[in-house]
């Protein structure tokens, strides 16, 4: 078993896809961040001095009760009301790039991290089918089940590992940019912390897209297949499914991920009452278990056809 | 026992516009231990489904299938590690380096660089080893693949075809690698269709035909079955030298230049002397032997090309 890991690691760090989704996501990231600095500079005093005291106008409105309705409790996720306001009303000087962001951009890029990740799901999975290796492979180790699940560990090591190193990549730079041409004004002192949970949510999650890409492909014997069923299911389907039918966004693959990487449930805005918090439709814990499940049936699924059909 | 044991294999593909093809139909095969072993068959014949069976890439419908006494729908991962395999054009990963490919593989069996080395030398391939296989040639694949199944140092090697798109040089090449497998006391099992190659490289053959076996033995059995009686005779005058064989109630035909006649071998003497006594000095006499390609194509006449 070890050595069959060793071996599909070696094979999935010798694909040429890999280095090169690596060095083509520096490249966006550093143009990006290039692009992001010059249209921001750094903020004068005068700008500071002008948005603490925003900012502190903007606590005391909240604290009298102006940002919620009348009776309306204080949302899910804050402790307090004072926790709430001091979140709401955080004001920096917008004048371009801001550390307290950090979080966010990793979130916000969080769909290009996750397409990175079907596309190497998809190439891991399919690539022995379209140059016939898979044969091979199996006249050395003919265990079907334990190939597929071996192969399906790496797969979701190396996407783990590929859009980690990325989106911190992605986060040096932004720390770079910052320095010389942002404000750190604002920042939470947990604003690294934040930074790398959020990068290890989003990584958790491609992996798990990245392994619904892999069992598709392996069932599909295709990488192209892979691709064109995925994002189409994916963005075409469960796009148009979702918006016509909302209340069954609690089982849709890309809202339970958007609920992973966010932190922030979906709440059913149908069920809209006065003075009421609005209900969960998809909180945390459900959308791991959707995302879960998803993996898990398409894995398993991917394992009975995989064993069942010869290998031409 | 035999090393490779084939019992009432059948193997049928479903056509896309429905019905089936039967690939395999109740092949019986026992494939003993040691030496090369000559898998013969036109195209279509079953001869790679029948290999796709014996290494578990291919599920039969019915038969039995044991590879060094081990059932391979059960225990194949037992034995895998002795048997070396190529089916068809062996399929590697086209833009990894040679040896990359072989370590790929060599990794899940636990083989070290020291014996990917030796497996590249020994089909001459250590030059090139560092280059991405989609530059190689057809037959420095070939070669490559094999290496691939020599690594496992395996005692049964199962090649398909393993002379396919090679030129006259890579074929010489592929043969004498085959002997020398062969001579080391592995059991080298080869399906080919180039059967002047299994006459020269196999100790025994099979000749299958429309998924069935046709003929087994050792070489020289299965070319007595097919072989004409009688023997072939150069003289400056056929016909008279017919008359002559006639006189001496020796039963012969006319084939060109040369006479046919319907004696056994050992039965030259008779002949030169008849012919002799009628003033006519033959200038070669042979046994009318045929080749594994007569045989074959006889055997499998009736058999049409495939299912």
């Amino acid at each position: 078993m070890i050595d069959l890991f060793r071996s599909e690691l070696l094979r999935a760090r010798s694909r040429r896809l890999v280095p090169m989704m690596l060095v083509g996501g520096v490249l966006l990231i550093v143009v990006a961040l290039v692009i992001a600095g010059a249209n921001s500079h750094k903020p004068t005093p005068e700008q500071i001095a002008a948005a603490q005291a925003n900012s502190q106008r903007l606590f005391a409105q909240c604290m009298n009760g102006k940002f919620l309705a009348p009776g309306e409790p204080v949302p899910g996720g804050f402790t307090s009301l004072e926790d709430f306001c001091r979140q709401a009303t955080t004001s920096t000087p917008d004048t371009g790039v801001r550390l307290g962001d950090a979080p966010d951009i990793i979130e916000h890029t969080s769909t290009f991290t996750v397409l990175l990740a079907v596309v190497l799901g998809a190439s891991l999975g399919g690539a022995d089918w379209t140059t016939g290796s898979m044969a091979t492979l199996l006249t050395w180790e003919p265990r079907r089940i334990r190939v597929l699940l071996v192969r399906a560990l790496v797969v979701a090591l190396v996407i783990v590992a590929a859009t980690f190193f990325l989106q911190t990549v992605l986060l040096a730079g932004f720390r770079l940019t910052v320095a010389l041409r942002g404000t750190s004004a604002g920042a939470p002192s947990s604003w690294l912390g934040d930074a790398f949970q959020a990068i290890l949510r989003v990584s958790v999650v491609a992996s798990g897209i990245g392994l619904i890409a892999f069992a598709v492909a392996m069932v599909g014997r295709s990488t192209v297949a892979a691709v064109g069923a995925l994002f189409g299911y994916l963005i075409l389907f469960e796009g148009v499914i979702a918006g016509f039918r909302p209340s069954i966004q609690d089982r849709l693959v890309v809202r339970a991920a958007g609920v992973i990487v966010g932190q922030q449930p979906i709440y059913d805005q149908n069920a809209f009452a006065p003075g009421q918090s609005l209900p969960v439709l998809l909180g945390l814990t459900e959308a791991t278990v959707v995302l879960i499940v998803y993996v898990v049936v398409l894995l398993l699924v991917a394992l009975f056809v995989f064993r069942a059909r010869d290998v031409n | 026992m035999g090393v490779i044991e084939v019992e009432g294999l059948r193997k049928e593909y479903r056509r896309l516009r429905g019905g089936r093809t039967v690939a395999v139909a109740g092949l019986d095969l026992e494939v003993p231990e040691g030496g090369v072993f000559g898998f013969l068959g036109p195209n279509g014949a079953g001869k790679t489904t029948t290999i796709r069976c014996l290494v578990g890439l291919v599920r039969p419908d019915a038969g039995t299938v044991r590879l060094l006494g081990t059932d391979v729908s059960h225990g194949l991962a037992k034995v895998i590690g002795k048997v070396g395999s190529i089916v068809e054009q062996p399929a590697l990963f086209p833009r990894f380096s040679g040896r990359r490919n072989l370590q790929i593989l060599g990794r899940i069996d636990g083989r070290d660089g020291r014996e990917i080395d030796a497996a590249l030398e020994r089909v001459g391939l250590m030059e090139r080893a560092k280059d991405a296989v989609r530059t190689y040639s057809l037959g420095m694949k070939q070669r490559l693949g094999i290496a691939a199944a020599l690594l496992k140092d395996p005692s049964v090697l199962i090649l398909d075809e393993p002379a396919n798109g090679l030129d006259p040089a890579g074929i010489v090449e592929v043969r004498e690698l085959i002997r020398a497998l062969g001579a080391e006391g592995r059991t080298v099992f080869v399906s080919s269709h180039i059967l002047s190659e299994v006459q020269q490289t196999a100790d025994r053959v099979a000749i299958l035909a429309r998924g069935r076996l046709v003929k087994a033995g050792p070489v020289h059995e299965v070319l007595a079955a097919g072989r004409a009686r009688g023997m072939l005779v150069r003289v400056a005058d056929p016909e008279a030298g017919r008359r002559a064989l006639e006189s001496a109630r020796l039963s012969s035909t006319v084939d060109g230049p040369l006479l046919r006649v319907d004696v056994r071998p050992d039965q030259g003497e008779q002949v030169t002397r008849a012919l002799v006594a009628a003033d006519l000095y033959p200038s070669e006499l042979r046994p009318d032997e045929v080749d594994l390609e007569t045989v074959f194509l006889e055997l499998t006449k009736d058999e049409g090309l495939g299912p």
